[in-house]
């Protein structure tokens, strides 16, 4: 029944940041500092793993779709696999891998030395100093980390298509803008807000409860990256459950 | 970091995996802690690896429904699951998975060892810690990462099987007819032998970054970040290679 103790735990700390945070502005100067440190600490790898995405999105369609004649279909098999599921999630899972990680050991590293209780001897919420410059730096990039994974990913498999697979390039990005419309960019840019604030909160939260010496600081990153990945998954299935669903 | 510094560290990288090979082929074996870490490293991935893979086989469901209902052939949706589950998407997610939680668990464990000074206390003892700890521990990851995928394999087509029918109302008799249209026994070997590989490179990137971790819990912190940041880019690399040589093309 632990695992439900943390549940409730969890939700404490969601509503304690909410609270730190209520009719205060944020720590000035220190949002467009995380936003920065985020985004391109994480754009180098998001954008590697965007590449071979797309490469085997266009080998693994090619392949499924040949049997029956359809290479043509690969476009919109990467279209629809890509733009709408794996760049978001992708996205996340690397944020998560990269920031998401780093967040919590940074704060698991002041927890252990005892740094987060001077800021509270300095009358300083920990909450508010720490949390919410990464939780709205986190909402600022996530949008614009999941349009260059979309972007990425598009591109990669259409040089697959056309130079290794020999495909017509025109007749796959016809595919392409053909089943994707304005409104699945919107649900991918929602879809990477939630997951930015999900991996801010679960990170910060492993972090905070993080115990003290160097194994507290590497369980406390290892939770960090798995919890977040898996809640993102889930959140993503019943995001396009309600989206797509029905 | 210095384009010769990063050369410098794929250099150490190489030399750490010869060392560990060497040890790995020769015995004595670290028999007991190799079952020990394996059994850990499985059950403690089993459930985020299930719980990854049964989700995304529901949205394959959701999402290959949309393009096969253009063309009214709902029956191919089964076989698109099994395909994209069985070669791509279980082993990538389980490998993903793994890396998160076996190998960075394994990074935080050796990193506190060095920090803690353990491993030397272990060298000065004429124990040979690259045998004793980190063989063990690469080769649990390199059995571990199979099964696991195996594991999310079935749950991935459990998710595709409750979207499809439970949900869309699509008939059972029809999805599991034609669940293996596609595939062939091959596909599962060959995420089987992929899996192996990004296990051992998942292994092999933990413990090094744990073996070599510097400079306190930071450094542990650290440690564990690089892990998986460096063993995802890793084995995304080299699955893009071993598609395109397992299909030849």
């Amino acid at each position: 029944m632990s695992w439900l103790a943390s549940i409730g735990r969890f939700a404490g700390f969601c509503f304690a940041v909410a609270r730190a945070n209520a009719f205060r502005m944020p720590p000035p100067g220190r949002t467009i500092e995380e936003a920065y440190r985020i985004g391109v600490q994480s754009l180098p790898v998001l954008l590697t793993i965007s590449v071979f995405v797309g490469t085997n999105l266009s080998l693994q369609g090619y392949n499924a779709f040949q049997p029956m004649g359809g290479q043509r279909l690969v476009g919109m098999f990467v279209a629809l696999a890509g733009v709408r599921e794996l760049a978001p999630i992708i996205a996340a899972a690397m944020v998560a891998a990269k920031a998401g990680t780093e967040m919590a050991s940074q704060i698991a590293v002041m927890r252990t030395r005892e740094q987060i209780d001077a800021l509270e001897v300095m009358a300083v919420n920990p909450l508010w100093w720490l949390v919410t410059p990464r939780l709205l730096g986190i909402i600022l990039v996530m949008p614009a980390l999941t349009i260059l994974a979309i972007f990425t990913t598009i591109a990669a498999s259409w040089l697959v298509a056309t130079a290794q697979l020999g495909l017509n390039g025109t007749d796959f990005l016809d595919y392409v803008r053909g089943s994707i419309h304005a409104r699945d960019l919107v649900a991918c840019e929602i879809k990477g807000m939630l997951f930015g604030v999900v991996i801010c909160l679960v990170s910060c939260y492993c972090g905070f409860q993080s115990s003290k010496g160097p194994e507290g600081v590497g369980q406390a990153t290892n939770a960090a990256v798995v919890v977040s990945s898996v809640t993102c998954v889930s959140l993503n299935f019943l995001i396009s459950q309600v989206l797509y669903g029905g | 970091m210095s384009p010769v510094e990063t050369l410098a560290r794929i250099g150490r990288f190489g030399l750490f995996a010869a060392a560990v090979t060497r040890r790995a082929v020769t015995p004595p074996w670290n028999v007991r802690d190799f079952f020990r870490h394996t059994w850990l490293v499985a059950t403690r991935c089993m459930l985020p690896v299930a719980a990854v893979t049964f989700p995304f086989g529901m949205v394959i469901g959701l999402q290959g429904l949309e393009i096969f209902e253009l063309f009214g052939a709902q029956r191919m949706l089964p076989s698109l699951i099994s395909v994209a589950v069985l070669r791509e998407l279980s082993p990538v997610l389980a490998s993903v998975l793994v890396a998160a939680q076996g190998g960075s668990a394994f990074a935080a464990e050796l990193g506190a060892m060095r920090i803690k000074e353990e491993l030397d206390a272990t060298e000065v003892m004429a124990v040979d810690s690259l045998r004793w700890h980190v063989v063990p521990r690469v080769l649990a990851l390199v059995l571990a990462c199979p099964i696991l995928n195996v594991l999310g394999t079935v749950a991935g087509l459990l998710g595709g099987f409750v979207m499809a029918v439970g949900i869309q109302g699509e008939p059972a008799g029809v999805f599991l007819a034609n669940l293996w249209a596609l595939t062939v026994p091959f596909d599962l070997a060959a995420g089987v032998i992929k899996t192996t590989i990004f296990g051992l490179l998942i292994g092999l990137v933990a413990c090094y970054h744990g073996f070599n971790a510097t400079g306190g819990a930071a450094g542990v912190g650290k440690g564990v970040n690089d892990t998986v940041v460096h063993a995802v880019l890793l084995f995304f690399g080299a699955n893009y290679l071993l598609t395109s040589a397992m299909f030849a093309l």
